[in-house]
């Protein structure tokens, strides 16, 4: 059984290392030359605002105040507890994005992350791990076509935003399908015949509301102090994406980053 | 080539490169001290004052220490061509009040945040970066990096940037979209800015 798994996963990560490259290759075409400074790449404008202001409705009526409620009313130890468990849900994935990476000591650490809080850390409530001094780390597969991709992080193709999920784009968008294609929990409960849909739905539901209310803040601030709000989260998801792909880069490309700053096109 | 000429050669390289050692230094702890000094007036404002007067205290401290115009001009992009003088002017108004009141409500109430101010990096360009940290009382420090440009009236502020996103380009972008979608022009979005301003 467990094998079998095994195989299924590798199968499944070959299949990802395919299409990744093809991604990476896809993205590497668009756009030469692009200092960052220029404005998001955003073929689809006016689909994408039409998503954004659906996504906008359900976020007022539904998504926002439920996000509220949970963040002020739920006691903070249940929250880090929620956090815990949905972050330890999600090693996995990490681990599989730090091997793609070429970080097989990262890798390693985050899966001795996942055995000791799945363990001693009962189901992943409690971060025992980070107490005996492994750090945690978050990885997409999203970041890991960014490190390969060898353009600016700042191009990510075209801008795309999900229904529900929101803002996104090439990049990331064919990153969140991957990590969804590789997930061990999804795979494995597709082999075992077991019917969790319910429990994968109210994972992927906790984990909207959870980072729904950690944004709060942010996208409050972000809408109040904008005169157009979808402008101004494209350009703050691209750079935020594109700050995070950069760390992972490493020193290698400080002197590029550098260099970026000098070529902003900002008028002298 | 004689061992004395030799070593005098070797002495000049050394002043030289302590020289231009300490004046880079030096610039690179001028832009870490105001950067410390401003966060610090800052905390200060948050903790003794609130309302109109936070907000004017805070607009005092952004027009000693950050270079508004410039900031203005660089959020405005290439519209700031097509400007008349009395729209730069209203422009920079408005965007100053905006920002002075985004600042002041955006604090609420001081819990306890600290800055530690990291690296200084100086850039060839009289650019300098400052890297610091904002310590929260809990979960993670948030990461904030400071630009500091000299255009001949000492060291000013010219750019911030939260965990990566830099608050003058996302400025430019939301700015450069609100002109495209409103015929062009740099009148309509002047407009929106003063009745804001104005609220």
């Amino acid at each position: 059984m467990l094998e079998s798994v095994a195989v299924t996963m590798m199968r499944k990560a070959r299949h990802s290392l395919v299409a990744m490259t093809a991604a990476a290759a896809l993205l590497g075409g668009c756009a030469t030359g692009d200092t960052g400074a220029a404005e998001v790449w955003d073929p689809i404008e006016t689909p994408n605002r039409f998503m954004f202001s659906i996504n906008r409705v359900v976020d007022i009526i539904a998504l926002r105040p439920v996000a509220v409620i949970y963040r002020d009313w739920v006691p903070e130890p249940a929250q880090k507890s929620v956090r815990n468990l949905l972050d330890n849900l999600g090693e996995p994935v990490t681990a599989i994005n730090e091997v793609v990476q070429g970080e097989p000591h990262r890798a390693a650490t985050t899966m001795a992350r996942f055995l000791v809080n799945s363990t001693i850390g009962v189901a992943g409530l409690f971060d025992v791990a980070t107490k005996l001094g492994l750090e945690r780390t978050k990885e997409d597969m999203g970041k890991t076509i960014g490190l390969y991709a060898g353009v600016e992080p700042e191009n990510g193709g075209f801008y795309l935003m999900l229904p529900a999920i929101g803002p996104s784009n090439a990049r990331d968008g064919t990153g969140l399908m991957i990590d969804y294609l590789v997930d061990p929990f999804r795979i494995l409960t597709f082999n075992l015949a077991i019917d969790w849909t319910a429990y994968q739905a109210a994972r992927y539901g906790m984990n909207v509301i959870d980072y729904r209310s950690r944004t709060i803040f942010a996208l409050d601030d972000l809408e109040k102090n904008s005169v157009d709000y979808y402008a101004a989260l494209r350009s703050a998801y691209t750079q935020n994406r594109a700050e995070l792909i950069r760390q992972r880069r490493e020193k290698t490309d400080t002197k590029a980053e550098l260099e970026r700053r000098d070529n902003l096109a900002l008028v002298r | 080539m004689s061992l004395v000429a030799f070593r005098r050669l070797a002495l000049r390289l050394a002043v030289g490169a302590a020289v231009a050692l300490f004046s880079v230094a030096a610039s690179a702890a001028d832009a870490g001290s105001t950067v410390d000094t401003v966060a610090k007036q800052v905390i200060d404002i948050i903790k003794t004052k609130t309302g109109a007067d936070r907000q004017a205290a805070i607009r005092q401290i952004m027009q000693a220490n950050f270079d508004l115009p410039y900031m203005g001009q660089a959020a405005l992009g290439t519209h700031w061509n097509q400007a008349t003088e009395a729209q730069r002017t209203r422009f920079l108004a408005a965007v100053e009040t905006a920002e002075a009141r985004a600042y002041s409500e955006r604090f609420g109430q001081y819990s306890g945040q600290t800055l530690s101010v990291g690296k200084v990096t100086a850039r060839a360009n009289g650019v300098s970066v400052v890297d610091s940290r904002l310590n929260q009382t809990t979960g993670q420090p948030i990461k904030l990096e400071w630009e500091l440009r000299d255009r001949g009236q000492g060291l000013r502020i010219t750019d911030v940037k939260v965990e990566g996103v830099s608050l003058l380009m996302t400025r430019r972008s939301d700015f450069n979209s609100y002109i495209q979608s409103n015929g062009g022009t740099v009148e309509p979005l002047i407009k929106e800015l003063e009745a804001r301003a104005a609220r």
